[in-house]
């Protein structure tokens, strides 16, 4: 859930459209307080329009998806508490800032791979459709391109153009 | 407080607690308000966190997890 709730933040949805609480079966009370107060807390935060979150939601489900992340959150207890295949234990600091610097490049990528979409683009109009850096953008492009999930298609004049590679 | 606008929100409920717990308040009359759309599953581990984003997608203009 913290992955979660950092890539709302990220997507700039706002974390506290998620909440995770927990009711046990005696507790009708506490049920029909949380739905009041957070029902409330919703209502504030005003109507979320998907159409506006797009790119940033089909990016952040494109990390949640992706298996680096995926393997990242199920290795979470083996890699802190017991040992990795090395013999490493790693302490749970670290490893927090492992997963959120993961979660960060995982969804750059995504925003990057939403923003390509069907036509060639340049790294320009990948930043302006992503808001991301230009310079972050080409760093991640190679990380895409590495991975064999995009792939430098020609020069339109002097801008170089990259596509999606089929998976 | 005017009350116009009433959020959509998806809520999955643990079959073995939270539902209950919301049968409970159910049968004990508390009242709350009506803005929760309850999806019951069997474990709220069952709940990947993509469904949060599916949800969103979709429209639901907050989720919430009872475990």
């Amino acid at each position: 859930m913290p992955v979660v709730k950092q890539l709302l933040d990220l997507a700039a949805v706002g974390s506290s459209r998620l909440q995770l609480h927990w009711v046990s079966a005696a507790e009708g009370q506490l049920f029909a307080d949380y739905v009041t107060e957070l029902s409330d807390l919703i209502g504030k935060l005003g109507p979320f329009k998907p159409a506006d979150f797009k790119l940033e939601l089909a990016a952040a489900a494109t990390v949640l998806k992706s298996t680096r992340i995926r393997w990242l959150i199920g290795m979470d207890r083996q890699i802190t508490e017991r040992e990795n295949v090395y013999h490493e234990k790693v302490d749970p600091e670290t490893y927090q800032k492992l997963v959120s610097q993961a979660v960060v490049e995982e969804y750059q990528k995504g925003l990057i791979l939403e923003a390509i979409g069907d036509k060639p683009q340049s790294v320009r109009e990948m930043a302006d459709k992503t808001g991301l850096p230009v310079y972050t953008v080409s760093l991640r492009l190679n990380d895409l391109e590495k991975a064999g999930q995009a792939q430098f298609q020609g020069f339109e004049g002097t801008t170089a153009k990259f596509v999606l590679m089929a998976a | 407080m005017q009350e116009t606008y009433e959020p959509k929100i998806l809520a999955f409920l643990c079959n073995w607690c939270a539902y209950a717990g919301a049968d409970l308040a159910g049968v004990s009359r508390f009242q709350y308000p009506p803005s929760i759309r309850v999806i019951r599953t069997m474990c709220s581990g069952r709940v990947d966190p993509f469904y949060v984003v599916e949800g969103l997608q979709n429209g639901y203009d907050g989720v919430f997890v009872f475990g």
